[in-house]
């Protein structure tokens, strides 16, 4: 076998094995942190929701599409 | 009439050579694929005009400045000359790419699941297997690639274009060019070349595994993740810290919600501005000279297998994963990751959709995608410490 396949191998055996080591690392660290975060804060804060009040805008619409429909059962 | 003679003998059809031509015909393919096909348009429509800029005879895009001897400027030298080096030899511009990737990026169902990682550590079998493939390729005598040739050629595996632009211009500038164009066009290609092996690897019944809904991740795990990241890279591979210190950068200021403006910027106009002046440059590397040669063939094919056996031990991984985890894990979610963020993802959403149509991966597949992100940028630390880029 070549020096340059060698080379290649020997490449591919430190890196594959890198970066498992790494991501493994990585994945540790990320399972003890999120624990320890669960731990401190017991319930994870919910997402900010976007836009979680309703508008007056449609309440007004909601308000009248009621009524009008109380009207047209009512009305005969 | 003398002057007529210089005019067109300065003309570009008098100096059109052949190779030039053809280049130029390249580029115009490679804007056809971007317009008409939507191949990574993005990228490939810079590439193309770039590549078709740099092949126009004496028009000198590329040409280097010229300094009499007491440094005065003579001819100040090509636009696409003073891009590149700035940009890309300095390798400044697919750092900012990767800036503002990380901006974009959603760390959460990754986060929810974290053993998602190892399916985004195992698709970079693609890279290190090709980089294989090219030294036997050398070997063989069939082309004349070295080790570091080999290591760009690889990275391509990695489908991660900043990526491999990065590697490229450390380890193999001249074959820069074929590299990223190869890189580019394969990421679009990637709804075509995954199924079919998708299913060659898995039967009907995995494909059908449904998995467990992800938990919901708090806004603090988003934040320390990113420096958690950047302080292990720091501690045991500073090669990667190029990569991903700015990755996490980028994603540290969308998630801690403080500096709307600037992750607004990174994610928008900062990498919007970058991607032109960085297709514009990569088009340059491709003159007739560097990219018409049996090379440029090699590196193609060699590229198409990192893709498919990322792709397959991604996949293999994720079995293996299945049939240990306590929770079912779909196997299909192993293909996403090879990075093409997040193309890689709906594919695998796709499949696992076509095998039961009640059954959404699109968010279980996020995890190992972006996973393959952090998998491919710690390859290319390694390659570049490995051989000293």
């Amino acid at each position: 076998m070549s020096e340059l396949m060698l080379g290649g191998l020997n490449l591919m055996l430190l890196g594959m094995g890198t970066v498992f080591v790494f991501l493994t690392i990585l994945v540790i660290g990320t399972t003890i942190m999120s624990r320890l975060i669960m731990r401190w804060h017991d319930a994870p804060e919910p997402e900010p929701k976007r836009g979680g009040r309703p508008k007056p805008k449609d309440d007004l619409s909601e308000v009248a599409a009621v009524a009008a429909a109380v009207k047209a059962v009512h009305g005969h | 009439m003398d002057k007529l003679n210089i005019l067109l003998s300065e003309s570009g059809l008098a100096n059109l050579t052949l190779p030039q031509l053809t280049m130029i015909i390249v580029g115009l393919v490679l804007i056809y694929l971007a317009i008409n096909k939507r191949f990574e348009p993005l990228l490939l429509l810079p590439i193309g005009f770039g590549a078709i800029l740099v092949n126009i005879p004496g028009a000198g895009m590329y040409a280097a400045p010229v300094m009499d001897a007491e440094g005065h400027v003579v001819s100040a030298g090509g636009l696409l000359y003073y891009i590149y080096h700035v940009g890309i030899e300095s390798g400044v511009f697919p750092l900012l790419i990767f800036m503002g990737v990380g901006a974009m990026t959603d760390f959460g169902p990754m986060l929810a699941n974290p053993k998602t990682l190892f399916l985004g550590a195992a698709a970079q079998f693609g890279i290190f297997g090709t980089i294989i493939g090219a030294v036997w390729m050398s070997s063989m005598g069939w082309m004349d690639f070295s080790l570091a040739d080999a290591a760009a050629i690889g990275i391509i595996g990695g489908a991660d274009g900043p990526t491999s632009i990065f590697v490229a211009s450390r380890l193999a500038p001249d074959l820069l060019g074929a590299i990223a164009v190869s890189a580019y066009s394969y990421m679009a290609l990637v709804p075509l070349i995954q199924p079919p092996i998708m299913r060659a690897l898995t039967t009907k019944a995995e494909r059908e595994i449904t998995m467990t809904q992800l938990r919901v991740v708090s806004k603090r795990e988003k934040i320390i993740f990113p420096i958690m990241v950047l302080i292990v890279v720091a501690f045991f591979l500073p090669s990667a810290a190029p990569l991903l210190g700015m990755f996490c950068f980028g994603n540290l200021m969308k998630e801690c919600g403080v500096v709307d403006r600037l992750s607004d910027t990174a994610q928008n106009a900062l990498m919007n501005t970058v991607t032109i002046f960085l297709g514009l440059a990569v088009g340059s590397k491709l003159s007739a000279d560097a990219f018409l040669n049996l090379e440029t063939l090699g590196i193609l094919l060699l590229g198409l297998a990192a893709f498919c056996v990322g792709t397959a031990t991604g996949l293999l991984m994720a079995k293996a994963m299945n049939a240990m985890s306590k929770t079912p894990i779909n196997p299909l979610i192993g293909s996403a990751g090879v990075s093409a963020v997040p193309m890689a993802a709906r594919v695998t959403n796709k499949v696992g959709l076509e095998a039961n149509n009640q059954n959404f991966l699109l968010m279980h597949a996020m995890g190992p995608n972006v996973a393959g992100v952090v998998g491919s940028a710690v390859a290319a630390g390694v390659l570049l410490s490995f051989l000293g880029g």
